[in-house]
């Protein structure tokens, strides 16, 4: 090799490192460090006026004794499940309306994907409006058809659901854009084969569609399982930041920003999103085995 | 009585100056493998896929044995497609891929096994029938989607270029396999290539399309004989007829220094006529004919062609005797008897 | 003269009563999409009497609730402030992610590939783990309730924008640089010759998503910030929220105020936006 190709090779080495470094280096200080001293933090006592103390363990043995873990944990769990589940659904749905060819779907689907670009902290004030007991348009809706008033978000039950609801509203235009892309990428000829062999609209949505956007599936089932069982932004707007009527709407991600930056425990509440962190590790993890054994 | 017949069938895509396919009158028999042949953009594929259901009918009607099938869903055609990139499912294992009709049709599951053994027997893909397509060659993948076609028992087979994807000696070899199959079953078949050998190989009629209009449907060898025009004499053969375009001068016409005599018939029919010879009906002569220079000699072993120009007339092709062919730059006389010349009038139709 | 047979009336029937059916579908899905946002629309420019009933258009528009937001917050302040987050961190983003991005798709250096490891790895953290330290950091450093502390730490890029422009060069097919690597171009001239023309769709992707993100951004600016003067639209809104409960005319108008901008923004870029989640979607796969 001579000696002009490795001094073209070293300057060309020393503009990468320079090229990553900014980014490595804000990589480093505000994740990477972070990272490291949530966890130490777990371990330790520590607030806003004292320095940190270490305690070991008694961070994560509190918390398996706190009753306000364990219900927002429930609640958590049963938010997830009641907006995931809706959003996959009727993603799925929506993206098989959406793939094909109709005259002006171009329109429906820039109308469909609004909601992926609106803030959801702003649509948590609009839904409010529209939960209102008194004033929303659902009761008012409701009045039409001569059913009662439902308190959405005083009513502990339905405070849940009015937020699975807006979560769903929310994620389904993700979902959707993910699995239509899935969905376009299947080959034409595979569903007029199916058309000869006899296959229906719906024969053909199950036993071809689906089966072969399993994937993108995988992926949206993950990433709203991630963002739910984090949820703050909407949850905090729409019921408030201590857990909405009767602790009903108290998540985990209301519990850790209200012990951190309310009740100042960093400790404790660091010790709180590395249990978040661990449980998400574990889900995914299970997530991810399952899906790479259905493709073997 | 599987026969299939398109009544005056039109197919024009919106946004497009000429219909895909204009006005098809064809009438296939049954246990008949018909070919459809022609360049890219002649509507083969349209005229097959609005057989099947898959595309529309503008205008007229489509017949399977007897029954109108032009609005009906393609399940309810009793037909069975092989498409040109296979369409297997990617998800199934072959036994799934070849028995996903039948479980549709909710048959029971006995009788499923048994119709997809049946045909893995015929088309040797016992071993494969646990695989998924992309564990398969290009072959093998040809073979699973005949199956899965076979395994309906359909009353028409239709192929969209079957052998396209396959390389040269494979396709040759599954060529014939098709066809003995074909035989064998003695299901109507509707075959699109755009391969003239294998339109004349596999064909018990050839129909050619041009521009989506039918020029000619006929067994091969008529075909080869006798074209209908301009387009179908020198679509099929290789190397292509010789066609020149001449004037009438007084009853004749005149190729280089070669002057034909025309029968009266031909002589009449205009100006200006077509006049065409398949390179092998040239032989050398030593009085009368065409004089020729030798541009290029092709020796393929067994055969031999030269390539020569006729001043005024253009390129002509040659056969030759493989083990004495003329030397490049040599002058040669060539003619060939009048039973071999083909007439067509200026419009390219054939005269007789 | 052709005879043609037209296709029967049952099939042309058949036909229009499936689009039809698919037409109701998509309309009523359409409507689902909007209903909210259109029902503040109305309620933004209804009395506060009028709020609760239900006519979608409103008896006479009251304009002046759009008014009134300017004088129950200081919007101009707070979009400004959001504009220049979302500016700054968005024109920083897009520049060292991209820098960053190329280096790792195409200048061998040693560690490259491990480093990038470590990258995707940071990935999968949430939010919420790093909240609390990445605070006391501001803290340390006296940012809090500062503007650096919107922008700085997004401001050289983050892992994700690095991911996405790393995949895209890597995906440029490589004779695009190996004949100014012969001409002896430096990487500098290269990355600026090669980013100008080929890289603007990935770029454009990048700079909306982080915009959307900072723009939107909820937790941080509510940690963060406790002055006005600095705050975002988002937490402004909030906070007035919670100062004017039930006054539904004028937040709703602060609401359609706010998201009137991004929704211009996604009808103009609505194909970057697309590309954007797909691109994500395609990375998860």
């Amino acid at each position: 090799m001579s000696t002009r190709a490795s001094a073209l090779q070293r300057r060309r080495a020393h503009a990468g490192r320079l090229f990553v470094l900014p980014n490595l280096a804000a990589l480093l200080v505000f994740m990477a460090f972070p990272l490291g001293y949530s966890l130490y933090l777990s371990f330790t006592r520590s607030d806003l006026f004292r320095p940190a103390t270490f305690v070991g363990t008694a961070n994560y043995r509190h918390l398996l004794d706190d009753p306000l873990f364990g219900i927002a944990l429930r609640n958590t769990v049963v938010f997830t499940l009641g907006s995931v589940l809706p959003t996959v659904v009727i993603s799925l749905g929506i993206a098989g309306l959406l793939n094909r060819k109709l005259k002006g779907i171009a329109v429906f689907r820039t109308i469909i994907f609004v909601p992926l670009a609106v803030s959801a902290v702003v649509m948590a004030v609009v839904w409010q409006f529209v939960f209102n007991t008194d004033n929303g348009l659902l009761n008012i809706m409701l009045g039409w058809v001569g059913l009662g008033p439902v308190p959405w978000l005083v009513d502990p039950h339905w405070a849940m659901v009015s937020l699975c609801l807006v979560s769903v509203w929310k994620g389904v235009p993700f979902a959707t854009v993910v699995l239509l892309a899935a969905m376009g990428g299947i080959d034409e000829n595979l569903y007029e084969a199916a058309r000869i062999d006899g296959a229906g609209e719906l024969r053909r949505f199950f036993a071809i569609t689906l089966p072969l956007i399993r994937g993108a599936l995988s992926f949206v089932v993950i990433i709203s399982t991630i963002s739910a069982f984090q949820a703050f932004d909407q949850v905090y707007v729409l019921t408030g930041g201590n857990g909405g009527p009767e602790s009903a709407t108290y998540v985990l991600g209301i519990m850790l920003f209200q012990h951190a930056f309310g009740f100042g425990e960093f400790g404790y509440a660091c010790a709180l999103a590395w249990v978040m962190f661990a449980i998400l590790l574990v889900l995914t993890g299970l997530q991810l085995r399952r899906s790479r054994q259905e493709n073997s | 009585m599987a026969t299939v017949e398109f009544d005056q069938v039109s197919r024009h895509f919106p946004g497009t100056d000429h219909p895909a396919v204009d006005n098809l009158e064809l009438a296939i028999g049954d246990g008949e493998f018909l070919v459809l042949v022609g360049p890219s953009g002649c509507g083969k594929s349209t005229s097959l896929r609005m057989l099947a259901g898959l595309e529309s009918v503008d205008a007229g009607r489509i017949l399977i044995g007897g029954t109108d099938v032009t609005d009906a869903d393609p399940k309810q055609r009793d037909i069975a497609m092989v498409f040109q990139n296979y369409a297997l499912y990617p998800h199934m294992t072959v036994a799934q891929n070849m028995g996903f009709a039948l479980k549709t049709a909710r048959r029971p599951r006995a009788e499923i096994r048994e119709r997809v053994a049946e045909a893995a027997r015929m088309l040797d893909l016992e071993p494969l029938l646990g695989r998924k397509p992309k564990d398969l060659s290009g072959g093998q993948r040809q073979r699973v989607a005949m199956g899965r076609a076979i395994v309906r028992h359909p009353q028409v087979f239709l192929m969209d270029e079957p052998l396209s994807n396959l390389d040269a000696a494979l396709r040759v070899q599954t060529r014939n396999q098709i066809a003995a199959l074909q035989r064998r079953l003695g299901t109507t078949t509707v075959y699109v290539t755009h391969d003239q050998v294998e339109a004349m190989t596999m064909g018990d009629r050839v129909a050619v399309l041009r521009d989506g209009v039918l020029q000619q449907c006929a067994p091969p060898r008529e075909l080869y004989r006798d074209p209908a025009n301009v387009f179908v004499a020198g679509f099929l053969g290789t190397p292509p007829m010789n066609l020149f375009e001449l004037p009438v001068h007084d009853g004749s016409v005149t190729l280089g220094d070669w002057m034909i005599r025309l029968p009266r018939t031909v002589a009449a029919a205009g100006p200006r006529i077509v006049v065409g010879i398949r390179p092998e009906h040239l032989s050398r002569c030593t009085e009368a004919g065409v004089r020729i220079e030798v541009s290029l000699v092709e020796d393929l072993g067994a055969d031999a062609y030269v390539h020569g120009r006729v001043d005024g007339a253009g390129p002509v092709i040659a056969r030759a005797d493989p083990h004495d062919p003329p030397p490049r730059g040599s002058r040669v006389r060539l003619a060939a008897g009048p039973e071999h010349l083909r007439y067509f009038d200026s419009s390219g139709q054939r005269l007789s | 003269m052709r005879t043609t047979l037209p296709r029967t009336e049952r099939t042309i029937r058949r036909s229009l009563l499936r689009a039809a059916a698919l037409y109701c579908a998509l309309i009523i899905v359409a409507w689902c999409a909007l209903f909210p946002i259109l029902w503040a629309l109305s309620g933004s420019l209804k009395t506060a009497a009028e709020i609760g009933r239900p006519n979608l258009l409103p008896a006479q528009p009251q304009w002046s609730n759009y008014a009134e937001v300017f004088t129950l917050m200081p919007f101009w302040r707070m979009f400004a402030n959001t504009v220049l987050y979302a500016g700054a961190v968005t024109a920083g983003q897009v520049f060292f992610c991209s820098l960053a991005g190329y280096a790792f798709a195409r200048l061998p250096f040693r560690g490259r590939d491990t480093v990038f490891l470590l990258y995707l790895t940071t990935l999968m953290v949430p939010l919420t783990v790093t909240v609390i330290p990445q605070f006391i950091i501001m803290r340390v450093l006296g940012w809090t309730d500062t503007p650096w502390a919107m922008i700085v730490p997004g401001l050289f890029g983050t892992a994700f924008g690095t991911y996405l422009m790393r995949q895209f060069f890597a995906g440029l097919p490589a004779d695009l640089e190996e004949a100014a690597v012969l001409d002896g171009c430096s990487p500098w001239r290269i990355y600026w010759r090669i980013l100008l023309p080929h890289t603007t769709p990935a770029l454009m992707v990048l700079a909306v998503l982080t915009w959307v993100n900072v723009w939107n951004d909820f937790l941080w600016p509510l940690v963060m910030i406790q002055r006005p003067a600095i705050a975002t639209l988002t937490l402004g809104l909030v906070w007035t929220q919670g100062q004017h409960v039930s006054r539904w005319p004028v937040l709703m108008a602060a609401s359609i105020l706010m998201l009137a901008p991004l929704i211009i923004l996604y009808v103009v870029a609505q194909r970057s936006f697309i590309r954007g989640i797909t691109m994500t979607g395609m990375g998860g796969r």
